[in-house]
């Protein structure tokens, strides 16, 4: 597996701000974000600067689109333009021992969600640094906040002498050659019969209507796939990223077993109250220096704070507690990136069904609403509702393996509603290191000519056969992707297309015509 | 008792009416009036004639029937049920039958003295064709129409104060003990005669602890959705009490309060209709809720005049005569002393001698009801003005939603015109447009229940008597028909005169609330999908057109590819006109990818060429050997997007597609331009 400890050089993630910090001695200021937060300014500098000056170089030739990546000896260095001046670098080690085998859309896509989910909770970077040019709110919210995202890529060591250091105990391990079959920053759909569908959209009616005449919206998951929205297809995949993360039913189970199966060990418990407090003690280091130490910090991707309430909505006090203040101060709030509007977040949970449920904030602030009110209402008008849409999907549902089509290891995606289905990852592990590897490959490929392409829609259709003689297809047409491994060695080239076809006839609406 | 006399003024509402004109048995010397319910015949009586006008169809222009009897007193008169044979009692011992043809009389006669004739009727039961009920008991006996005898087959020995029958419940009650609240009952039908078990009636005592006596007039049969009821009048206690008859067993189901010492009831249209006579009022009960709340409040019966053919109740203020006056050339007095109610729905003035048939006034009544929900579901019951009732209902439907009413009322609403419509399809009631729509293809609009509805009235109701007393269930097994004649209509709206009358007709004003009726039409959709039914396919064009219009694409996506919006080519069409106008590149590709799924490649391939995926467009052409797209198509949009590469492609796939392409002026204008600008280019 590919992993590392944050105690080498494996792993550098960056944010700077190219419009600031541009006369001698201030060029601290630059910095928004740097992990790992423990290393020397200096150090940091010095990523920073080599960035920046990539940027400026390359800017010269292609000022749209400046430098996406840096391929050194022994690191890749990720570049990503998050918003106008804003970048995020990431630099990886190369290891083709430890199997850090890269590719680097997928590593790109992993800098662009963080920034998505930050945008959707605390509104844009650009914007926080003009509300308080010292930077020290920005950093202060941005810290924190990639500490609790790259969280989400630990795998604990369960050794018991790793305790020691921070982070040792704990591996970052970043999408490799392995997820090849997936697609960051899109939504995974469930299929629903059109009775089921149409009482789902009756359910959404009602949902929306939660409000009075206020419209609110509306997402709605089964276990960690999209039922439903009403949400623009951007907005969906960030709400959605986040729900799976940490709201759903799994989520909020998976949280619960894995704490108190690391508490089982002596001494684990102190690691998880050390390693929250790490990052909190760089941001006061960076806070002392700009003066800023007042803020309450709200971390929205904390883990293991969300519960389930005895009414059935999620409660966190992540955002406070509902005791002090006004009563709605303590409701989560997020940022849709469409309307620019702020929402307030409810969430309601009925065994698997996972149902998320935006207000305008603005209309509560005027008094038009109150959350007890909606939150009582949707108890009275959806809660039999979901309770027999609950009933109805998981009585269909085919389980983990759903979608598992047989011969096929496949990923497909839509790049205009941002959905995307693929083989159950436990089919994945099936194929070999090779076959997998071939893809990544391909993939690789097709990511430099859709970029290339320059938001055009490319049309491609590729089939190699590799080494070990499987084939891997890369089919593009029209905004729609097919990636495919088939492991079966002796089909020919027209076997293949002809496999590929069936495939695409039966279960993408002949969406991928093969010649 | 809240019975005021306000409502009885000039303002004239009134949810029950009478019309102008009345049946008039304008005969000289008329001696009686009397009312043959079984042939539903109104007889009028001279000395040594008999008239007789058919009461339905009610018409009052239908001319009587006369027959010659003997001179002599007649206490009551009824024809046989082939009217080949007319009856007539001429004392408490003396039954005389003639035969309108032959003119062949036969007597019949009692032992005077020892028992007395209470009265008779005809029977359509297989054991017997006519039944006479003395003091003593019911005989029955058979005969023929040609009267050549009169056969006594069998006896029911009972001691018989007063009985009474109507031919509708086929159903003879006789009375007996102190207070003649004891009752024997017999079934007469055509499966047989089944004898009721004996049961009481139940009669408040008096303050003077006096029992009081029931009489006749008291108890009224009647029929409301095919199930028989007794209604019992308890003057003591001011209450209606009400009996359903089942096979085994009378069960007593409530009670009405009555506001009047002088009662009597009307049924039409399955309705209750209690006339409450000194109060001058009526009251509407629905008995197919349980609720026995009246369906509307008390108001009078009304008198409408001569405006002709229109019954509406917008004609209300128009009405020349109120229900209190009289000075119209027939001297009507509401409720006068002289009127003899008749089940079902006929009101006999012996004072004018002049028959009036009861309305009910819909639109008055569903005016005067805010709760919507039950009010449609009231209407959808209505059988005799099914068409009245539809357009009511789809009238309330629509103002519901125009009205902006909460999305809950409206679903409920919408729930119960589809569940109705959905019983009447299973029920057989709206079978016939369904088999019109199954030879015609398409929905006709023009499909109005109402032409076929007219069919000879028959004898339906035997087969249903007979139907429902071979089934053993204990429920309605005594059942007359609801289906009586000319009701086989139903008010039943299918969803595609939902869509049409409804959504499609408040679509245009309600353009900018296009969410609402988003969510009311989700709700419509789920309604006839929890029922299994099919809709007008314009309902989804207009689901896109309205999704699309409040930018909601989200939706918009789901409701494609979850199905909820049915493919079809109109609907393809929609998605790809509404991507257009919004610049929206993602339901343009729902519509095309609609097109594809739907295998109509001819328009596929050219919605392809269209966005400029020609490539794409000819592949599929090839695949699917599609030649029908116009080749010049393909060929100016390569040329119109300066690749020769693509042209040229183009030019060799389409040479291979097409049969002798190479030979026409296309190819060789095409070649030719590939020529001159590029000479590099091989085809």
């Amino acid at each position: 597996m590919a992993s590392m400890s944050s105690g080498d050089e494996s792993l550098r993630l960056c944010m700077f701000d190219l419009r600031r910090g541009q006369t001698e001695g201030q060029e601290l200021e630059k910095i928004l974000f740097f992990y790992p937060a423990d290393l020397d300014f200096s150090t940091q500098l010095s990523v920073i600067g080599l960035s920046e000056g990539l940027i400026t170089f390359t800017r010269l030739f292609s000022p749209e689109a400046a430098c996406e990546v840096i391929e050194a000896e022994r690191h890749s260095h990720v570049f990503y333009e998050a918003e106008p001046d804003i970048w995020m670098v990431m630099v990886v080690e190369k290891n083709k021992e430890t199997g850090a085998i890269w590719r680097i859309d997928a590593l790109r896509r992993v800098l662009k969600e963080v920034h998505s989910l930050f945008v959707m909770f605390h509104g844009s970077i650009r914007a926080l640094i003009e509300k308080e040019p010292t930077g020290g709110l920005t950093r202060s919210l941005l810290y924190p906040f990639i500490t609790d995202y790259l969280s989400t890529f630990q795998i604990w060591s369960l050794s018991e002498d790793c305790c020691c250091e921070f982070f040792v105990g704990k591996k970052l391990q970043l999408p490799t050659f392995r997820e090849t079959l997936r697609e960051r920053g899109t939504v995974q759909m469930l299929t629903l019969a059109r009775d089921t569908a149409v009482e789902v959209q009756s359910l959404v009616q009602v949902l929306d209507s939660c409000a009075g005449s206020l419209r609110c919206h509306s997402m709605i998951l089964f276990q960690d796939l999209l039922v439903s929205t009403t949400l623009s297809a951007d907005d969906t995949v960030d709400l959605f990223t986040f729900a799976v993360m940490r709201l759903t039913s799994k989520a909020l189970s998976s949280d619960t077993s894995s704490w108190s199966y690391l508490r089982k060990g002596p001494g684990s418990s102190e690691i998880s109250s050390r390693s929250n407090l790490a990052p909190v003690g760089s941001i006061d280091s960076l806070h002392s220096r700009n003066g800023n130490n007042m803020h309450h910090v709200i971390r929205p991707l904390q883990n293991d704070k969300w519960t389930k309430g005895k009414d059935g909505f999620l409660i966190t006090d992540i955002w406070g507690l509902e005791t002090g203040g006004s009563p709605d101060s303590a409701i989560p709030t997020i940022w849709l990136q469409q309307t620019q509007e702020r929402m307030y977040l409810l969430a309601y949970q009925h065994k698997s069904l996972t149902l998320l449920l935006l207000m305008p904030t603005n209309a509560i602030v005027n008094g038009d609403l109150s959350i007890s009110a909606v939150k009582q209402q949707v108890i009275e008008d959806a809660s039999l509702r979901i309770l027999k849409i609950e009933e109805n999907i998981s009585r269909g549902w085919g389980g983990e393996n759903a979608y598992h089509i047989k011969g096929y290891r496949y990923l497909v995606v839509d790049n205009d509603t941002k959905v995307s289905r693929s083989s159950p990852s436990g089919k994945v592990t099936t194929l070999a290191k090779e076959s997998l590897l071939a893809l990544n490959k391909l993939r690789e490929e097709v990511d430099s000519e859709k970029s290339r392409a320059k938001g055009q829609e490319k049309d491609m259709e590729i089939c190699i056969r590799a080494k070990n003689n499987v084939w891997v297809i890369a089919r593009v047409t029209r905004g729609k992707e097919l990636y495919m491994a088939l492991e079966k060695g002796s089909d020919t080239l027209l076997d293949t297309t002809d496999a590929v076809g069936r495939f695409s006839n039966r279960y993408c609406s002949g969406a991928f015509l093969m010649d | 008792m809240s019975i005021s006399q306000a409502s009885v003024g000039s303002g004239a509402l009134s949810h029950v009416y009478i019309h102008h004109p009345a049946l008039r048995c304008n005969i000289p010397e008329s001696r009686g009036l009397f009312y043959d319910d079984a042939n539903r015949l109104l007889i009028c009586t001279t000395s040594s004639q008999v008239f007789s006008w058919e009461t339905s169809p009610f018409n009052p222009d239908v001319p009587p029937s006369v027959d010659s009897i003997n001179e002599g007193p007649i206490l009551s008169i009824r024809f046989s049920l082939d009217k080949k044979a007319i009856a007539v009692q001429r004392s408490d011992c003396e039954v005389q039958l003639f035969n309108r043809e032959t003119k062949k009389i036969l007597n019949h006669k009692c032992k005077a003295g020892s028992e007395s004739i209470l009265g008779f009727f005809w029977s359509d039961s297989p054991l017997c064709d006519l039944a006479i009920v003395k003091t003593s008991g019911m005989d029955l006996f058979a005969c023929d129409s040609m009267l050549n005898s009169l056969r006594l087959v069998e006896t029911k020995k009972a001691n018989v104060n007063w009985y009474t029958y109507t031919h509708e419940t086929r159903l003879v009650l006789l009375a007996s003990g102190l207070q003649c609240k004891t009752f024997n009952g017999f079934q007469l039908s055509t499966a047989g005669v089944v004898r009721l078990p004996r049961f009481e009636m139940t009669m408040a005592r008096s303050e003077s602890n006096s029992k009081p006596i029931l009489s006749a007039g008291d108890l009224h049969l009647v029929t409301v959705y095919g199930r028989i009821y007794c209604l019992q009048v308890d003057r003591e206690a001011m209450l209606l009490h009400l009996y359903r008859f089942y096979r085994d067993a009378v069960v007593q189901q409530g009670s009405l309060p009555i506001y009047s010492s002088k009662l009597s009831v009307n049924v039409v249209d399955n309705l209750l209709l209690v006339h409450q006579i000194d109060a001058k009022v009526v009251i509407i009960y629905d008995l197919f809720v349980d609720s026995r709340a009246p369906v509307s409040a008390p108001l009078p019966l009304l008198w409408r005049g001569y405006q002709g053919s229109d019954t509406s109740s917008q004609a209300a203020n128009k009405e020349i005569e109120s229900s209190e006056s009289s000075t119209s050339n027939e001297n009507i007095v509401m409720y006068e002393d002289g009127w003899t109610f008749l089940v079902p729905d006929l009101i006999l003035d012996q004072t004018n001698k002049v028959l009036w048939k009861i309305h009910l006034d819909l639109e008055a009544i569903s005016a005067s009801s805010s709760d919507r929900t039950s009010l449609l579901e009231f209407l959808q019951r209505r059988k005799l003005e099914a068409n009245k009732a539809k357009q009511l209902c789809l009238g309330i439907a629509r103002a519901t939603i125009l009205e902006r009413r909460p999305a809950t009322q409206v679903t409920q609403a919408i729930d119960v015109l589809v569940t109705a419509y959905s019983y009447s399809v299973k029920a057989g009631t709206y079978k016939e447009i369904k088999n019109e729509k199954a030879t015609a293809s398409t929905p006709t609009a023009g499909a109005s229940p109402d032409n076929e509805r007219h069919r000879p009235s028959g004898s339906n109701i035997d087969e249903d008597v007979e139907m429902n007393l071979s089934s053993g269930s204990k429920e309605n097994m005594f059942c007359a028909d609801e289906q009586q004649e000319s009701q086989l209509s139903s008010p039943a709206v299918s969803p595609d005169e939902l869509y049409k009358f409804v959504f499609a007709s408040v679509e245009e004003m309600m353009v900018e609330e296009s969410e609402y009726l988003v969510a009311i039409i989700t709700e419509f959709l789920r309604s006839i999908s929890a029922e299994k039914l099919k809709v007008d396919l314009n309902i989804y064009v207009m689901t896109i057109r309205l999704l699309a219009y409040s930018k909601r694409f989200a939706e918009l996506s789901l409701f494609t590819t979850n199905k909820i919006i049915e493919p079809s080519k109109e609907v393809a069409f929609q998605l790809l006109e509404s991507g257009r106008q919004n610049q929206n590149i993602k339901v343009r590709k729902l519509g095309l990818d609609m097109l594809r799924q739907l295998s109509l490649h001819h328009d596929y391939i050219s919605s392809l060429v269209q966005d400029g995926y020609y490539l794409e467009a000819l592949r599929y052409a090839q695949k699917h050997k599609v030649t029908s797209v116009r080749s010049s198509l393909f060929l100016e949009a390569a040329f119109a997007s300066n690749d020769l590469q693509h042209l040229a492609a183009i030019l060799r796939v389409l040479s291979e597609l097409i049969p002798g392409f190479k030979e026409t002026s296309e190819y060789y204008t095409f070649y030719g331009l590939l020529n001159d600008t590029s000479s590099s280019v091989a085809v």
